[in-house]
């Protein structure tokens, strides 16, 4: 009974990943016959469609900022993180910046980076992304499991601070680090409102132009599926690949 | 000693500077010039002209604000009682079992999964009347209803968060001491019993954690509404969030939008107050 119930649920809540894997293959003629269940079929041809309509460049440059952004949040966070485990008394500001997201301050910020002349740059998409807060907790939370002594030691050998933090804090909070990494890609990737507003279509993301896809081609659901399953790839393999990291740093930023 | 301490302070105060310059840049400079700009008629293609407070007044005249306003919190109505309710059911029944960790992590996919993405699936899957399910399921016409469109964004949120409310419970339900169960089993209580007055009591701070992020999800949370239902049908489901993208970069009203987004962050600061004070009680 209670198997029963966990089952049920977790199907239910994978169901659209094995829908969008199995909608991806699907050929057109059993999609537009209007009951997908007639039959069963396999092709590639709505995968080889998304090339024409721009798929492979935009990944490209959504892989390219999402990254670059994943990398300047974990190195900020990385310093800001140290500077709290000195005892910097910043917490208080981390903590007023974490409880508001950056999609509400989608007018302000669409006014500040006019005023900046970043308005339809690359750089829209990564500055103001480049220090979160929540990167910063999750930093934080994996230092303060580790003993201070260790820095005391240090610091009697003679090292200096930045060395320290690299070569000896870091190294032992790099499961972390890259646990924290992995989160701020995926917040990044998943931006859909922000780019849309701050970038021309010259530098919208994938999730924008999937978006827009979908308004183009409402029924072409083998070709909106394909689109979606190769998006959420990338994802999908990080997850797969450091699952357990991820879910433990959650945890740990939880229990606080 | 006093001064060698001192200087440490600055040296490591230092190592702030780049997420500090960051957040101030984009963050707290918004965060104030917001205010500024809530005084102007501004479309973002002319250049703004100042108008004091008329925006405000207009606001509170604005029957499309106070709809929004009903609709954010009938939203939020919906989500926190069954966010809290599902995240404590699945994390009882999970807990302990072989499979637990697997099904944590299955449920925390749909919170990483990018959401342009999701609702692609969860269109294709439950359009009414075209929808993959709706061949042997009957699926209501959330395209048309308002009740459904609700549900149906309610569902999706839910979805996407569902891993990360049973993370937080299922943390806190290790940290109960098993002897505290044992103790009450011994005098005799019924697994339900332990469950009503020992377990249920001990998770008070993971229910109030998980109300407040709930609270702040539910004010920002319109992504969804965006990819699902646009605000619609005639409104039903546009929450401030989305009454602000609407306003701001569809109808090119940015003062406007500006002024909707002061008393947004007026009333997450409030949620994140209330959150202070409930969490310094456990």
């Amino acid at each position: 009974m209670r198997h029963a119930l966990v089952f049920l649920i977790v199907l239910a809540v994978l169901l659209p990943f094995f829908w969008m894997a199995y909608a991806a293959f699907l050929p057109p003629e059993i999609v537009y016959s209007g009951d997908v269940l007639s039959g069963f079929g396999f092709t590639l041809e709505n995968l080889k469609k998304l090339a024409p309509e721009g798929f492979w460049p935009r990944l490209w440059f959504s892989l390219l900022v999402s990254g670059s952004v994943a990398l300047l949040q974990v190195g900020t966070a990385l310093l800001a993180a140290y500077a709290l485990w000195n005892g910097v008394p910043l917490w208080g500001v981390f903590l007023f910046t974490l409880a508001i997201p950056v999609e509400l301050l989608l007018v302000p910020l669409f006014g500040v980076l006019h005023q900046m002349h970043l308005l339809d740059t690359p750089w829209a998409l990564v500055l103001p992304f480049a220090a979160s807060p929540f990167t910063v907790l999750l930093v934080y939370q994996a230092m303060r499991a580790l003993p201070y002594s260790l820095v005391e030691a240090a610091r009697l050998d003679g090292a200096g601070e930045g060395g320290i933090l690299f070569r000896v804090v870091a190294p032992l909070v790099f499961p972390n680090l890259v646990a924290a990494g992995v989160l701020a890609f995926a917040a990044h990737w998943n931006l859909v409102l922000y780019p849309r507003v701050t970038v021309g279509e010259r530098y919208w993301t994938l999730q924008v132009w999937i978006a827009d896809l979908a308004r183009r081609y409402p029924a072409d659901w083998g070709l909106l599926s394909a689109a979606a399953l190769l998006s959420t790839l990338p994802l999908l393999l990080l997850y797969l690949l450091f699952e357990r990291r991820i879910v433990e740093t959650f945890e740990g930023s939880v229990k606080g | 000693m006093v001064r060698a301490l001192k200087h440490s302070r600055w040296r490591h105060g230092l190592f702030a500077l780049p997420a500090l310059s960051f957040l101030a840049v984009f963050f707290f400079y918004p965060f104030l010039e917001v205010l500024r700009f809530s005084t102007w008629r501004w479309s973002g293609l002319k250049p703004p002209e100042p108008v004091g407070l008329k925006n405000y007044a207009e606001l509170f005249s604005d029957p499309l604000f106070w709809q929004s306003v009903k609709a954010t919190f009938l939203f939020a109505a919906w989500v926190l009682p069954s966010f809290l309710v599902l995240s404590i059911l699945i994390a009882f029944l999970i807990e302990g079992q072989g499979y637990e960790r697997v099904v944590k992590g299955a449920l925390f996919l749909p919170g990483l999964v990018t959401v342009g993405a999701a609702s692609t699936a969860w269109y294709t899957l439950l359009a009414p009347e075209y929808g993959a399910l709706a061949a042997f399921l009957p699926i209501p016409a959330w395209d048309q209803e308002p009740f459904w469109a609700m549900a149906m964004v309610v569902a999706f949120t839910l979805w996407r968060y569902l891993g990360y409310g049973v993370l937080v419970v299922s943390a806190h339900l290790k940290s109960i001491p098993a002897e505290l169960v044992e103790a009450a089993r011994v005098d005799g209580a019924s697994p339900l019993e332990v469950t009503r007055y020992v377990v249920l009591p001990l998770l008070r701070p993971a229910v109030l954690f998980l109300l407040v992020v709930g609270s702040v999800l539910a004010l920002q949370s319109y992504v969804a509404v965006f990819l699902l239902t646009r605000g619609g049908p005639y409104g039903a489901t546009r929450v401030l969030g989305y009454f602000v993208y609407e306003l701001g970069f569809e109808n090119f009203r940015l003062g406007y939008a500006a002024a909707v987004t002061v008393v947004l962050l007026g009333l997450t600061l409030l949620v994140a107050l209330a959150q202070g004070k409930l969490l310094e009680e456990r």
